[in-house]
């Protein structure tokens, strides 16, 4: 079942996984971004913009981090090849679009982050389901019974790992109470979604080290995760912060 | 919860944290010892021969870097991405640059590999993988794929899909030769 799944979506197929999860999550976000103070219109608006953004700015980035090789063919800039892209220069590029529209549209940043969060719990299960599709953030060598055969190894099925913890807590949120601080859902949803980083990154292979061998994602997970835990008590010891359409 | 019992769960929740970041630390460096088609891995070894009976190994070619180009002459995006192939090929190939064009004959009609090399006047070694080892070993599920070798044998980048422009083979081809 699992080759014939990266047989159908093996790169660069792969990528309708996240088109397919995008589109899936937007749709579900659009049914309770009333709930947030944020409109349809609104929702959709934002996400167009900033996946234009994301899309434009991550061909930005990656010519100017490259641009010996893009003066030599400046026709290479609107070449269609979806490997010249910077992934990090991208979600930059999206999230300031998506500030911008909201700060023109004068929308709650917090609400607007509530609104999103069912957008974004699925496009992470889509991202897990196209690392398993195309073989990347693999896992260590391993012989336990669940272990998967990748690269010439029994491997960790650290994919699949994030793909359960994303649904896990994509359910745990979608069935949760709302609750009437604006940004908690979001909150709730980046410290889950960090405290199954810190925990997957520890099987996986590819991922960056640093020189004491320390994982740096799951460094990076451990940081977000406290900043997640100092704004969550923010918002919920403050009385004040209800919701604007409560 | 009160806040008390807040701020204690998340102080916990770092500290295990914290523990579980220093207990799953790992020095191995897997990219050493196993082959596999992947960034990050040794290159899949092979010997192929061209048409004209010249014998070519990878692991032979350490200390330069090497483009794998697999492909075939009836898939559209192999085509269009020779000319950028060769020229590019002429451009670095002073600097340690070499590439093995791997036609993956086991799916292809043999009698079209040599009008295919003169009508684009390819330069650089085609190699024939007329019994799909290659083809396997490089687990191809698409037509071209590209892989980037550095000077140590190791995967550097790998394209699936195509046809790649000259931009995209110049920032790989320069990452591989670093």
């Amino acid at each position: 079942m699992l080759t014939a799944f990266q047989n159908l979506f093996a790169p660069p197929r792969h990528m309708i996984l996240l088109v397919v999860a995008a589109w899936l999550g937007l749709t579900l976000a659009e049914k309770r971004t009333e709930q947030h103070g944020i409109t349809k219109d609104d929702l959709n608006n934002l996400v167009f913009f900033a996946l234009l953004a994301f899309i434009i700015g991550g061909r930005i980035s990656y010519v100017l981090q490259n641009l010996a090789a893009f003066t030599k063919g400046p026709l290479g800039i609107i070449s269609a090849n979806p490997d010249l892209f910077d992934p990090t220069g991208a979600v930059a590029a999206g999230a300031i679009a998506a500030l911008i529209y909201g700060q023109r549209k004068k929308l709650n940043f917090w609400n607007t982050l509530d609104a999103l969060t069912p957008f974004l719990a699925v496009l992470v299960i889509g991202s897990g389901l196209s690392h398993l599709a195309s073989g990347t953030f693999f896992g260590l060598p391993t012989d336990i019974p669940w272990g998967i055969q990748l690269w010439n190894a029994q491997r960790h099925p650290t994919q699949i790992y994030e793909t359960l913890a994303s649904l896990l807590t994509f359910g745990l949120l979608w069935l949760s109470k709302p609750n009437p601080r604006p940004g908690v859902f979001f909150l709730y949803f980046a410290a889950l979604t960090s405290l199954s980083q810190l925990i997957i990154q520890a099987f996986r292979a590819d991922g960056a080290t640093l020189s004491n061998g320390y994982h740096q994602g799951q460094i990076i997970a451990w940081v977000t995760l406290a900043v997640c835990f100092i704004l969550l008590e923010t918002r919920l010891s403050n009385k004040r912060v209800m919701k604007v359409t409560e | 919860m009160d806040r008390f019992q807040r701020i204690t769960f998340y102080i916990l929740i770092l500290i295990a944290g914290a523990a579980w970041i220093i207990l799953s630390a790992n020095t191995v460096s897997q990219a050493d010892s196993i082959q596999a088609p992947q960034t990050g891995f040794l290159a899949p070894d092979f010997t192929l021969k061209t048409a004209t009976g010249e014998t070519y190994t990878l692991s032979g070619l350490k200390g330069q870097a090497v483009l794998v180009n697999l492909w075939a002459t009836w898939c559209p995006p192999c085509r269009a991405e020779m000319p950028a192939i060769e020229k590019m090929y002429q451009e670095y190939k002073s600097q340690g640059f070499v590439v093995l064009s791997v036609n993956s004959t086991v799916q292809d009609n043999p009698l079209d590999i040599a009008p295919f090399i003169e009508e684009y006047g390819l330069t650089f070694p085609i190699l024939l993988d007329e019994t799909g080892d290659v083809t396997r070993a490089y687990q191809i599920r698409s037509l071209p794929s590209s892989y980037f070798i550095d000077r140590r044998g190791i995967i550097s980048e790998v394209v699936i899909g195509g046809p790649m422009s000259e931009a995209l083979l110049r920032t790989r081809i320069e990452e591989a030769l670093k």
